[in-house]
């Protein structure tokens, strides 16, 4: 009201005929391409559905932004075309977010993965590591050579959680198992992530997965050698179709469109907002015919423990790579130490720098 | 031992898999600087060249028709390094430049559709005779055609370039224009037909990575390699035999990187990821001493452009 209100004032003071627009505009920044298959992809697709679930709704973006001053430059830019809504999805994006929010009260700000938030700024995510902890699980129960293989992008907390989630989710079937990690320093190489692949499963790895831009390359590997694939960010079952286990991935659509309800109707929060599997904001794909009946009623009642609070991922005890107890028993880890994890767990062989 | 043979064998093809894609820019750029014309747009040719190739895979369901589209995408694009540079007397640094980013751009958008596309791969030599010869046939199996077509290519470059009366205009091009022209030759055609070649070679190099090796199309898949090849031409000395070792020097770098990390090798993710980049690097400096005066085997023509450009 306070909006329509200003709206009015302003057009008649300057008495110029603005037809208020009906329309929401919300804008949306990628760090990558938009068609990358992953991380950027499923962003995208939140957008796609809320342009097709909200009809007062008009969507624009921007791709491959790089994490600095570009992005302020991008957002003052979309502010000043009319958005009413911005989500910065990636995680560099933060700091610059919080000063052009600053900058303009009005505009809400809807961060993804960040920790910090101001009066119109708050964050999104999503506790996909819960997904990853039983794809682990599937992977623990299918594995034969006791050996799971990890392709990953950068030493960063949201991929420690997903290399230490899916080796805990496996351990806890098959105390015996190990992943080693390749690190590829890159969100998107695909001569890399295939020739990483190829180097872990001739090192004996029979299951693989990884947290890379898309999982195509390393499931198109998996299933050319015949070993099996577990996926992330976006469903790849298509690509691996006697290898494919099961896949974490991503659900933003409802999530966004309740954010943007919320910058409308005035019950925005600035909050941490993180959905999980119960909210379906990250979840467990189809699994393959690769995964046998009993073990995928494994899976799905460890699910259910997790969605009905009885069991969580990050429970004690978690110990560290080299033997040292980083949670005791009893203790959990909270969503502020989840979100800063700086450690591989036991079991896990590769460097962290 | 035999652990230690198989690891090793493992660990060359893993570098000839990862080289092929490089090899077939080093051998395409170098035969274009052999005409005195330096081309650094052949990443832009590689990724126009992956993204067609993936494309007409997709559609039409033949990889072949894919590798032939990728070929003519990069030979398109190179055309206007050509009018640019032929045509218009551009300097050719900066066409070059051009080129490369008109390449990222155009397949970035025309290639949108297709991402997440299934493609058929274009096999591999996996139950013929040579998968049955004993201890090389598991290695020799996996091998693609890409890589076969252009380790032939080699012979067929190093023939063309210094036994045939064509081959040897083509270089007198590159030492001097004055010297083709004197012989009654037009210098253009010479290195129009250069930079077509290494565009030729660069759409191929596309193909190998996004139809043949990784059967995927992203954006921006190339991730530098086509830069990493103009350098490497500088380590091959502009020589098609030689190609074949800096190319393998650099995919060695990149597997030993992965491998090293696979093993479990207590040293810093980082540090290895330099490796590509250090070995070939290293090797340049080496190599180079003494050859100071003879520019190793710089085709004369190309002063030219450095000098131009400065």
């Amino acid at each position: 009201m306070k909006k329509v209100i200003r709206t009015l004032l302003a057009s008649s003071i300057l008495a110029i005929s603005v037809q208020a627009a009906a329309e929401t505009k919300v804008g949306f920044i990628y760090v990558g391409p938009k068609s990358d298959y992953g991380y950027n992809y499923a962003q995208d697709q939140g957008r796609l559905y809320m342009e097709e679930h909200m009809d007062d709704v008009e969507t624009v973006y921007f791709e491959n932004i790089p994490e600095n001053a570009d992005v302020q430059r991008v957002m003052e830019r979309m502010v000043r075309s009319g958005v009413e809504v911005v989500f910065p999805t990636s995680y560099g994006y933060l700091d610059h977010a919080l000063k052009v929010a600053e900058k303009y009260p009005d505009v809400h700000f809807a961060h993804s993965g960040g920790l910090k938030t101001s009066d119109n700024l708050m964050t999104y995510f999503a506790e996909i590591d819960q997904a990853m902890y039983l794809a682990g699980v599937a992977a623990g129960l299918t594995t034969e050579t006791n050996q799971l293989g990890f392709i990953a992008a950068h030493p960063i907390p949201q991929v420690l959680r997903n290399i230490n989630a899916f080796t805990r989710g496996a351990q806890s079937v098959n105390p015996e198992v190990t992943t080693s990690v390749i690190w590829t320093s890159s969100w998107s190489d695909p001569t890399k992530e295939a020739e990483a692949a190829e180097a872990l499963i001739s090192g004996g790895a029979d299951v693989l997965t990884g947290h890379v831009d898309s999982p195509i390359n390393y499931v198109q590997v998996a299933e050319r050698r015949g070993v099996y694939s577990v996926g992330y960010h976006a469903d790849a079952s298509q690509f691996a179709p006697k290898g494919w286990l099961v896949g974490a991935i991503w659900n933003w659509g409802p999530m966004m469109v309740d954010i943007v309800n919320s910058a409308k109707d005035g019950s925005w929060k600035s909050e941490h907002l993180r959905g999980d599997l119960l909210t379906e904001a990250a979840m467990l794909s189809d699994f393959g015919a690769a995964v046998s009946e009993d073990d995928k009623q494994t899976v799905l009642d460890r699910q259910k423990a997790i969605m009905d609070e009885e069991f969580q991922v990050w429970a004690g005890p978690v110990i560290g790579q080299d033997g040292t107890v980083i949670v005791e028993e009893g203790d959990t880890m909270t969503l502020e130490e989840t979100e800063k994890m700086d450690f591989l767990v036991q079991g896990v062989q590769g460097r962290l720098k | 031992m035999e652990y230690f043979t198989t690891e090793l064998l493992t660990l060359l093809f893993a570098a000839l898999r990862s080289a092929t894609p490089v090899l077939a820019v080093v051998l395409g750029e170098a035969m274009t600087q052999r005409s005195g014309v330096i081309n650094l747009g052949v990443e832009g040719q590689m990724l126009l060249g992956a993204m067609t190739g993936f494309a007409v895979a997709s559609v039409t369901g033949d990889p072949w028709l894919g590798v032939i589209a990728a070929c003519c995408a990069g030979i398109a694009l190179s055309m206007v390094h050509a009018i640019l540079v032929l045509g218009c007397g551009a300097n050719q640094i900066a066409s070059g430049v051009a080129v490369l980013i008109l390449g990222g751009g155009l397949s970035a958008y025309y290639g949108t559709p297709f991402v997440g596309d299934k493609i058929d791969a274009l096999g591999n030599l996996n139950h013929t005779f040579v998968s049955d010869i004993p201890l090389l046939g598991e290695f020799l199996g996996p091998i693609t055609p890409t890589v076969l077509i252009t380790l032939l290519a080699i012979p067929a470059i190093s023939i063309f370039l210094f036994r045939t009366r064509t081959g040897l205009r083509w270089r007198s091009t590159g030492e001097s224009q004055d010297i083709t022209r004197n012989l009654g030759h037009n210098p253009t055609y010479y290195q129009l037909a250069a930079i077509a070649f290494g565009g030729l070679m660069s759409g191929f190099a596309g193909a190998a990575l996004a139809v043949d090796y990784t059967a995927n199309w992203v954006e921006g898949m190339t991730a530098g390699r086509g830069l990493v090849a103009v350098g490497l031409v500088i380590v091959a000395r502009w020589n098609p035999w030689y190609a074949l070792p800096a190319a393998l020097l650099f995919g060695a770098s990149e597997a030993l990187n992965l491998k090293l990390q696979s093993w479990g090798v207590d040293i810093s993710p980082y540090l290895l990821a330099t490796l590509p980049y250090m070995i070939p690097l290293s090797v340049l400096m080496l190599s180079y001493r003494g050859l100071r005066a003879s520019g190793g085997g710089m085709p004369a023509g190309l002063r030219v452009v450095f000098q131009s450009a400065r």
